[in-house]
């Protein structure tokens, strides 16, 4: 990238996060005052998000492998407000010191960051990078301030959202109840968007929040990202330990049946109990989420809560119905859960009795349930590093494989050292964070890893159980999962994390990661683009924590957002930075095969029901277990089950819905299959009212009659019946397959098979198909 | 009609206002053809190989417990673990270099630059460690050589990003691809279509006008890549009709050659560019070499198993395997017997435009990578070249054809003329 491309750069970070716009205004000549801030500017979009933040800051930081070095950073992003911006201010002093420093007429920095002077990460900016030349750059800025000191700020670059066409309320309505709670709006819900715009959706969104549907999305949405449905084999032999449950966990085994029939009756309804109660506790983890938003309790509980969930099947299971019976209001109802403080673990050896100072598991939130042990497992090997990784993945958003940077010579460098993971630089970037967090979880090891000390006690050859440079205390081991869910809980990454997850439940992907190759042409333009949306979720992050973590909040603010509501663009770009800045930009969301079965449900009263099992894993669902992310373009396999499901759908529905009265008609409750096109002006309307109609209904767009659209969809419907009434020998009823259920027979004008076309051909459109 | 529904999909994806090509029109033009080869398989052993126990054998230093360096095996060009004596299933070395050895080619030490599985594994796909962005070769060729391909890119696993250039597709059993085969007709019963032939026709010319209708007006360029990327799913999926017939009557039990028929009936039915097969579990910081000795033959079985079915569909000419892994493991055993992860490792290759019975590169006697000459394509320690994935996959580009390709050049690899493999494919 040249320099004046660089100079250009419109870059809102603080440690590639929070940012305030200079606007062109604000360029004033040099002063002290504006010098500095211009100087921390440039810093921050230049040297931290190019370089700082990507190669230095993994080592240079307290607890970090180079923690003893003179240069010793801070994290931003670790921070908010004014501590942020010190942070930031201490970088770029530490940063500024070691390039004034010279050894032999060269800048330090500039000779560290090449390898030289005994650097310890070795050369992690090769000479003839784009790094280094923003380095460069800036030991010129260090040495001459007065005279390089620019604004990073195109002066005339607009607004990021300008000329982006955001949608209008009643759209972005049904967006939200299709979304959020699997129907269309209620004419109460259209009513007051028609009346008060956007400022209805708080209130709306409210009432939606408190709908069993939302909690269905709730939990399929987190289960996306924590995938604890995905634990293999019966669950009640895989959750719940032999060790510690041997006596209750296969309780439905005698459970008392003799109320269902005979002894083949009994057998069935011993399946079924079983096949509900592993469903149930697969489900505890997710019904915890579940509880803490639907009582608006603070979202950190997912990881500090004192309690699980339990159900009256899966209560059985941990042996604790009758202390809890009284609290459900159906002891029969397998899928009714109340929140519960299990006792300490006691094994069928003294030595496998779980230690506790209050004589209660020490449950915090999810972290310690027992679903989240076995999902995320541990071996001998791995040494609980995979639940540690998870765990920065899940709780703090960080990818802690990602640390790790390039080095001229990873294997050379590991091989110096008895214990790479302590020793070697490029291992102890990633294990110096990880390996404490696996200690933490040290004690949830036999068993399959659910609880049980290990043998022999924790690894030497590990850093020590603890988290980001603090030492896990002896005294806190028994309930060292409690001691880190607190200082997650405190940690602002958390809430960043969990607004991103809200974000990735919302659009179907994650938020944008900062971009990485700074000799892409286009790396302003998508630097630009993340920082945009970084801004966003810090701003809603900072109010999410402020507001004592209300997750139902997050979706409130998100749904109002830009980010959410962006629909089109006044004008096309050919630019391609501006394409590229608004490459992620537009929900475009393919739905799942979850949502399509709720949407179909939403617009035909009834789902298609064939979207399971293998075909909605080749239509890009997830099992949990190997297939863990959801497709989002379609491929052609999935453009088949498309043209399947449009079919289908419409061969079910049209002629049942016909065959309805017309008050009581989904799809055609403004016509008859009598109305031909051309017979009538008035019969014309009464198609375009109709086809008007089911625009709306399938697709949500909103067509006046006489628009390109409708056109479109009329003459559709017209050249069919054209078509059939020049075949020779049709049938005059309606196809076998498509008249079932009730549905009208016959069909003498071709009629109901024309409208069947269109609802066809709406069905395979963008509108519906994606969200 | 065809020809412009093609222009749109060609365009599909790209979200870049590049201008579609004249010779990829003309490319184009021909595509209601079944796609006819180059078929592309990446081979992933996930968890990190020993190269050692296959390609690159030591018997020096305790390197390798199971043999000496006396007993290392030759097979033409080729150098090779011997492991009959301690394979558990599969195929082991012997077998598989008596009879792919003649066409194999191996590059020995490939410096991974990184010793994480995740970064390893993005890296050794896309030939990019510093992006998030890039597309894997498999997909990347996809894109270029048959995007109009209902199953252009189909993976199975591993790190199978497309940098939004194609759709990945999962298909997780043979049966349900018999299922959505006839989209358009009651139960997949062709005697029974949902629709008379003339309303269908009306229903595809409608969608196809309002999608050239979208294309006129100004869109979001994810709304662009999205509408073009669904129409042309959608229109594609009409080609899969072709693979019922070539999707055989029992599936193997092997996790390998299942993904192998998958991928083999879509090549024989022209609906599939690229495939990326994996299978998992090589991490083996605990007992390397029970753990390699299991998964490297049923590795080798699954590769085996491809190109001899190939061969029985008449498309092996049009192969091109790639056999890799994300990392390598240790010289050294740890205290558990296992190996722990490698920056250095090796890659093997098969199949068309490859010359076989070559060795290239090498790892010295404790394992290191020794620099290459890029010209000669010599070892040299002093002046040569430390070979990373950018440059196999600069070169695996040049031998698919795609190096200037639109799409490939929206993926820079960077790597400066002078670092260029001169002759890798023989």
């Amino acid at each position: 990238m040249s320099p004046s491309t660089r100079s250009l750069i419109l870059l809102l970070v603080a440690g590639m996060s929070s940012a305030v716009a200079l606007r062109a205004e604000e360029k004033k000549p040099y002063t002290g005052a504006a010098c500095a801030a211009d100087a921390i500017a440039h810093f921050r979009d230049e040297v931290w998000t190019k370089v700082g933040v990507r190669k230095c800051l993994t080592c240079h930081k307290s607890g970090g492998e180079a923690e003893e070095s003179k240069l010793v950073l801070k994290d931003p992003s670790k921070s908010e407000g004014a501590a942020r911006d010190e942070a930031m201010r201490h970088n770029r002093d530490a940063f500024a010191r070691m390039a004034a420093t010279k050894e032999k007429d060269q800048s330090r920095l500039l000779l560290k960051v090449t390898g030289k002077l005994d650097h310890g990460g070795k050369d992690v900016v090769p000479a003839d990078s784009a790094e280094y030349r923003v380095l460069a750059d800036f030991v010129r800025r260090v040495h001459n301030p007065k005279g390089t000191t620019e604004l990073v700020i195109d002066p005339k670059a607009p607004p990021f959202f300008d000329g982006v066409v955001m949608m209008d309320d009643r759209r972005l309505l049904r967006r939200v109840t299709l979304s959020l709670a699997g129907r269309l709006p209620t004419d109460s819900e259209l009513a007051a968007v028609a009346k008060s715009g956007t400022k209805a959706m708080p209130a709306i969104l409210d009432a939606i929040m408190k709908e069993a549907e939302f909690y269905d999305r709730l939990r399929e949405g987190f289960n996306d990202i924590f995938l604890t449905l995905g634990i293999d084999g019966n669950a009640d032999a895989t959750v719940l330990s032999y060790e510690h449950f041997s006596t209750t966990r296969l309780w439905y085994q005698k459970h008392d049946l003799s109320s269902a029939g005979d002894a083949a009756a009994q057998t069935k309804a011993r399946y079924k109990l079983a096949d509900d109660y592993r469903k149930a506790l697969l489900a505890e983890p997710m019904r915890l989420i579940e509880y803490i938003v639907r009582n608006d309790r603070p979202f950190t509980e997912i990881v500090t809560a004192d309690y699980i969930m339990v159900s009256p099947y899966t209560a059985r299971g941990h042996g604790i119905y009758d202390q809890v019976k009284a609290q459900f209001k159906n002891p029969d109802d397998p899928f009714e859960f109340v929140p519960v403080r299990l006792k300490a673990l006691v094994g069928r050896t003294k030595d496998d009795n779980q230690d506790s100072a209050t004589g209660f598991y020490p449950h915090a939130g999810l972290l310690s349930t027992f679903q989240y042990m076995r999902r995320y497992p541990t071996t001998e090997t791995n040494r609980n590093r995979l639940r540690a990784r998870m765990y920065y993945q899940h709780f703090l958003g960080v990818d802690v494989l990602e640390l790790s940077a390039r080095v001229s010579d990873a294997a050379a460098a590991t091989a110096k050292h008895p214990i790479p993971t302590m020793q070697a630089a490029e291992c102890v970037v990633c294990h110096k964070t990880l390996d404490p967090v696996a200690g933490a979880f040290q004690d949830y090891w036999k068993f399959e890893g659910v609880y049980g000390k290990r043998k022999g006690g924790w690894f030497k050859d590990m850093f020590a159980a603890g988290f980001e440079g603090e030492d896990l205390p002896a005294a806190e081991r028994w309930r060292a999962l409690q001691w880190l869910g607190e200082r997650t809980a405190k940690d602002p990454r958390f809430a960043v994390a969990m607004v991103e997850h809200v974000y990735s439940i919302l659009s179907g992907r994650k938020a944008l990661l900062p971009p990485k190759d700074i000799d892409d042409p286009l790396y302003s333009a998508r630097v630009r683009a993340y920082l945009e949306q970084r801004r966003a979720v810090e701003g809603i992050a900072t109010r999410f924590a402020k507001s004592g973590f209300d997750l139902k909040a997050v979706f409130k603010e998100w749904v109002a957002s830009d980010f959410y509501r962006a629909d089109g663009v006044a004008t096309a770009t050919k630019d391609p930075k501006r394409r590229a800045e608004l490459d992620d930009i537009g929900l475009v969301r393919l739905l799942s095969p979850e949502q399509m079965e709720r949407k179909v449900g939403a617009v035909f009263g009834e789902r298609w029901g064939k979207l399971t099992d293998q075909l909605a894993t080749l239509y890009g669902g997830i099992d949990s277990k190997e297939t863990t992310e959801r497709a989002t373009d379609p491929s052609g396999a999935m453009g088949s089950i498309q043209r399947i499901l449009s079919n289908d759908v419409a061969c079910k529905h049209v002629a049942r819905d016909f065959a309805r009265p017309a008050k009581e008609r989904r799809l055609f409750p403004g016509i008859e299959p009598t109305v031909l096109p051309g017979a009538s002006p008035g019969s014309d309307k009464q198609i375009r009212l109709a086809i008007v109609y089911l625009h709306e209904r399938v697709l949500g767009r909103y067509d006046a009659p006489d628009s390109a659209e409708v056109d479109r969809t009329f003459n559709l419907f017209a050249v069919i019946l054209k078509d059939a009434k020049e075949q020779k020998g049709i049938d005059k009823r309606e196809a076998y397959a498509c008249r079932q259920g009730g549905a009208v027979t016959d069909d003498p004008q071709y009629t109901i098979r024309a409208w069947r076309a269109v609802v066809t051909y709406l069905l395979r459109r963008s509108e519906f198909l994606y969200e | 009609m065809r020809r412009d529904f093609l222009k749109l999909c060609g365009l599909a994806g790209l979200g870049l206002a590049v201008p579609f090509r004249a010779s990829e029109s003309r490319a184009a033009e021909k595509k209601d053809e079944p796609y006819a080869g180059p078929y592309y398989v990446v081979f992933n052993a996930s968890g990190g190989w020993d190269t050692t126990y296959l390609m690159d054998p030591k018997g020096v230093n305790n390197i390798n417990r199971l043999f000496k360096e006396g007993d290392i095996l030759t097979k033409g060009a080729h150098k090779y673990a011997p492991i009959k004596k301690h394979a558990q299933g599969g195929m082991c070395n012997e077998d598989f270099y008596t009879e792919f050895g003649d066409e194999l080619f191996t590059f020995n030490g490939l410096d991974y630059s990184v010793n994480n599985h995740s970064p390893g594994a993005r890296y050794m796909a896309t030939g990019k460690l510093d992006s998030m962005a890039y597309p894997t070769f498999a997909a990347l060729v996809a894109a270029c050589r048959g995007p109009d391909c209902p199953l252009a890119f189909l993976t199975f696993g591993n790190y199978s990003a497309t940098g939004n250039l194609v759709a990945m597709s999962r298909v997780p059993y043979l049966p349900s691809l018999k299922k959505i085969a006839l989209a358009d007709a009651i139960e997949g019963n062709e005697r029974s279509p949902y629709h008379d032939k003339f309303a269908l026709d009306r229903i595809e010319e409608a969608l196809r006008e309002q999608n050239a209708t979208a294309g006129t007006s100004p869109r979001l360029p994810r709304v662009e890549r999205g509408e073009n990327m669904l129409y042309a799913a959608q229109v594609n999926s009409k080609a899969l009709q072709r693979v019922s017939q070539y999707i055989p009557a029992n599936s193997p039990k092997d996790r390998l050659a299942q993904q192998a028929e998958i991928a083999l009936a879509s090549f024989r039915a022209g609906v599939c560019v690229s495939a990326n097969l994996t299978i998992g579990q090589f991490d083996s910081h605990a007992n390397n070499d029970p753990d390699q000795m299991k998964l490297l033959p049923e590795f080798l079985a699954g590769i085996a198993h491809l190109v001899r079915r190939a061969g029985e569909l008449k498309i092996r000419d049009q192969l091109v395997v790639v056999i890799q892994s994300e990392m390598g493991r240790t010289p050294t055993y740890n205290a558990g017997n296992g190996k722990d992860h490698w920056s250095i490792g090796s890659a093997m290759f098969l199949g068309r435009g490859i010359k076989g019975n070559r060795v290239i590169g090498a790892t010295d006697e404790k394992q290191f990578a020794v620099p290459l000459d890029m010209k000669t394509l010599k070892v040299d320690k002093e002046k040569g070249v430390r070979v990373r994935p950018e440059h196999v996959h600069e070169s695996l580009r040049e031998l698919a054809g795609i190096s200037d390709h639109v799409l490939s050049k929206k993926f820079p690899l960077g790597v400066p003329e002078k670092e260029r493999l001169r002759g890798f494919w023989g």
